[in-house]
């Protein structure tokens, strides 16, 4: 998994580890729904990774999302200076 | 699963919306640049989809599942990579010989590309596009099938 998919997911297994019913939810069921909804919303595909396994990365639109963000941000914080 | 081990991650039909509209998008971008190696991108992104449901032992079963969402009819068993591209490259830009000719080169590319190469790489390190096809045809297609039926065949 990608370091934006992996921050994602993390995140998402602490508030399912934070909000848990009495029930510890395994942090592979997490990444798994976490995955699953990323890829049905086009942010996140799987691929088979250079040593032939099937991994996950996040899709170009999701990058190009993230960069905008970044940018925006870097634009608010000049204009703050 | 997460260090990258065979994933059990069903595929909505969300997701596979999501990954056609994808390639989708990437035709277009084809479309819109000027740059002639702008298709490398396009047929990575279908090649890459390809392999990775042939790696779960699904590509003909979702290759018909995109065909159908797409409302494509195929009586016939689908090739995957010919599949994807009959759903996501414009019809109206693109003819029957094109699509069959990057079918052959993304088949020929999943059976002799190694992992790490970029396919872009890959296929101008053995000609280009239309030497890939023919290579194909060489070592795997009828080419191969009719040469292997002759008397004068060895095998």
């Amino acid at each position: 998994m990608d370091k934006i998919l992996q921050e994602i997911a993390d995140e998402a297994y602490e508030v399912a580890r934070l909000r848990r019913n009495g029930v510890q939810p395994t942090r592979d069921r997490v990444f798994a729904e976490v995955l699953a909804e990323l890829e049905a919303n086009g942010d996140a595909m799987r691929f088979v990774n250079s040593k032939g396994r099937i991994a996950w990365k996040a899709t170009p639109r999701l990058r190009d999302y993230l960069k905008d963000l970044e940018l925006e941000a870097e634009e608010d914080l000049e204009d703050e200076f | 699963m997460h260090n990258g081990e065979a994933t059990t991650i069903p595929l909505s039909t969300e997701a596979m919306r999501a990954n056609l509209l994808r390639l989708e998008r990437e035709w277009e971008m084809v479309q819109e640049s000027r740059d002639r190696d702008a298709i490398y991108g396009y047929l990575t992104a279908v090649f890459e989809l390809v392999v990775c449901w042939a790696k779960e032992g699904k590509a003909v079963r979702r290759a018909c599942r995109a065909l159908y969402l797409r409302r494509h009819n195929s009586e016939r068993e689908p090739e995957p990579f010919a599949a994807l591209i009959l759903c996501t490259a414009d019809r109206g830009k693109l003819d029957d010989r094109m699509s069959s000719k990057w079918s052959r080169v993304l088949r020929y590319a999943a059976e002799f590309k190694d992992l790490d190469e970029p396919l872009r790489d890959f296929i101008k390190r053995k000609g280009g596009i239309n030497k890939c096809a023919s290579r194909f045809a060489r070592r795997l297609g009828r080419g191969r099938q009719r040469r292997d039926c002759s008397p004068h065949s060895t095998r």
